[in-house]
């Protein structure tokens, strides 16, 4: 009896979550997880966050995903530069992309002490950064555009007009141009040393990406009167 | 004994305040004296003691030209650029080298030292130290960077024209030459440096005997033909000067086990494999590290990196030297360079966390101790992304 009746909690829990969960099942239409798994919380203070709010009680007794191989409870561990990797990642040769990104991180800091040894004035010593993730951080969002062009065909005719585009894609795109930048270098140089002139240069808003994202945003301010073929 | 503990209760009382004010909210200065534990005061290689493990401390501008043909490994340099500044960590193995250099007797024959340990544990900045005593001293110094250099990366070959069947690296001697000359520039000018036979190089070219060492270094400067036979009169010359009492010497090798490795990279005609024992090089230093001189002391890295990739199956020297190289050598006294202690650990943290290599995060230093076992290599290659 008792028994029948933690089956049917759990059932309805698990329900519950389904409802949360549809959209995600979605996107991950391929993984290999029922959809009523959830995802592991690595973090402690995220966990300890859970346990204040009472959220914990809701997904303790949840089936959880393993965790993957490049999240830990680390405090080195930043979910941003995961995807960033991912995204200068190429036939799945992660640890490839791992060590080039890592040695950006290095001649970011090279770079930048050099900078810093180099200053004589004191004030402007304490404003150069010399944390690479917080450059990188600085960077992508320095690079994030906030309307896009997108073509619509009215009367025949394909007109590119702005559209405002969710967070998600934002940063996606800033960090697509990173890549792309860092890649249209001299056969001679190094990506990770063009990677790391690149984020430096985007952190301080000047380089080719801010013009990038500031060129398209200049082509979404000029075809401004097709902004209304969104929704004719 | 007493001076050493509390020196170390300083050390410790010092840190554990450092810790206190990063913790601390209210903004303190932060004094010189606190933040400077794991930096020594004493720039002075020949005053470093025991009391000085796990201290860093700085190699004055002018003394860090010993090292401008080799010595300190790239990344080292490299980071040296990064941080403005060359400073090595005091070890024990080196200040242990140090006072058996200080407390030796020269009139004895040479005593050697092997100098061992695993991959990246720190053997070649022990061997830096060393050299910058010797140098401090007034030792003439006779220093191999890295033998692997020429047994697996030579620039140039010919075949030897005195010897038979042997291959001179003509580049390699002549760039080592060079080094020699600089490393002992203020002890060349000695004229009581003199040659103690006739070298005859060809019909119309000798040096004769009498003149001073560095014609003969220069002649092989010049004539890159003539350069490893120079470096082999050389090799024999600085033997004589020293059982006669002229100078003191000091033979520093690094990777001294690429002598003895018969698979190098140092190719005939046809693709044909050069032995070690087949280039002239390597006799010059093997006569170098032998025990008939006296007034003098060897001091040789063995390590995995001078051979080739499929061999690396051990660190311990008497695989690394086989059996003709530890025939060679026995009797030695093998040094062994561990992995960090806690202390050095600690010490080198605080080190890159100063210059701002490293940003400090809760836990760092126990999650680094961790992931890089106390290895100095990985450890630098673990701090470098952070």
């Amino acid at each position: 009896m008792a028994a029948i009746r933690t089956f049917v909690k759990n059932c309805q829990i698990i329900n519950r979550n389904c409802a949360v969960l549809s959209p995600l099942v979605q996107k991950h239409g391929m993984s290999q997880y029922p959809s009523y798994y959830i995802e592991p919380v690595h973090k402690k203070e995220m966990q300890e966050d859970l346990i204040k709010s009472g959220e914990i009680q809701k997904l303790a007794h949840l089936p959880t995903k393993a965790a993957r191989n490049d999240q830990s409870s680390s405090f080195r561990q930043d979910d941003l530069v995961n995807l960033f990797i991912n995204y200068v990642m190429r036939n799945g040769e992660k640890v490839l992309a791992r060590g080039l990104v890592e040695k950006a991180f290095e001649n970011i800091k090279r770079i930048q002490l050099e900078k810093y040894h180099k200053c004589d004035d004191e004030e402007k010593k304490a404003k150069i950064e010399l944390a690479p993730r917080v450059i990188f951080h600085q960077a992508v969002e320095n690079c994030k555009p906030i309307l896009a062009l997108t073509p619509i065909k009215r009367g025949g005719v394909r007109y590119q007009v702005p559209v405002p585009i969710t967070p998600k894609r934002s940063q996606f795109l800033s960090m697509k141009w990173l890549i792309e930048a860092a890649k249209e270098k001299d056969a001679t140089m190094r990506f990770h040393y063009q990677l790391a002139l690149e984020l430096i240069d985007a952190a301080n808003n000047k380089g080719r990406v801010v013009k990038r994202k500031q060129d398209l945003h200049k082509q979404c301010e000029a075809n401004r009167a097709y902004a209304h073929y969104r929704w004719s | 004994m007493i001076k050493s503990f509390a020196s170390e209760y300083i050390f410790r009382r010092a840190y554990s305040v450092l810790q206190c004010t990063r913790f601390s909210t209210a903004s303190q200065p932060i004094t010189e004296s606190k933040l400077q534990s794991f930096r020594s005061e004493e720039n002075d290689p020949l005053k470093h003691t025991l009391d000085h493990v796990g201290q860093f401390y700085r190699i004055p501008e002018e003394e860090k030209n010993i090292f401008l043909y080799g010595g300190l490994p790239k990344s080292f340099e490299i980071q040296a650029k990064t941080f403005n500044e060359t400073c090595l960590m005091i070890r024990r193995p080196s200040v242990d080298v140090i006072n058996c250099l200080k407390l030796i007797d020269y009139t004895k024959p040479t005593v050697r030292f092997v100098i061992f340990g695993k991959k990246g544990s720190g053997k070649s900045l022990c061997l830096a130290h060393i050299l910058h005593y010797a140098h401090k001293a007034r030792y003439l110094i006779v220093h191999v960077p890295w033998v692997g250099n020429w047994m697996r990366r030579c620039k140039e070959i010919s075949s030897s024209e005195t010897r038979e069947g042997y291959i001179d690296l003509n580049i390699d001697a002549a760039a080592w030459l060079v080094h020699f000359k600089s490393q002992n520039e203020h002890l060349l000018n000695n004229p009581e440096f003199q040659i103690s036979q006739d070298y005859v190089w060809s019909k119309r070219e000798t040096t004769p005997k009498g003149s001073p060492l560095s014609e003969l270094v220069d002649h092989g400067v010049n004539r890159l033909k003539y350069a490893s036979e120079c470096v082999v009169g050389l090799a024999e010359e600085i033997k004589h000067l020293s059982r006669s009492g002229h100078c003191k010497t000091l033979v520093a090798i690094d990777g001294f086990n690429a002598f003895f490795y018969p698979h190098t990279r140092v190719f005939k005609e046809k693709k044909e494999v050069v032995p070690p024992n087949k280039v002239t090089l390597t006799e010059a230093f093997l006569s170098l590290t032998k025990f008939d001189w006296n007034n003098a002391a060897i001091v040789t890295t063995v390590d995995e990196i001078a051979i080739a990739e499929q061999d690396h199956k051990s660190h311990l020297p008497r695989y690394l030297l086989r059996k003709e190289g530890f025939e060679h050598m026995d009797p030695f006294i093998p040094i062994f360079v561990d992995n960090y202690s806690p202390k050095e650990f600690t010490s080198c943290m605080d080190y890159y966390r100063e210059r701002k290599w490293v940003r400090y995060y809760p836990q760092q230093n126990e999650e680094l101790a961790l992931l890089s076992v106390n290895n100095p290599y990985n450890l630098m290659h673990l701090c470098a992304s952070l």
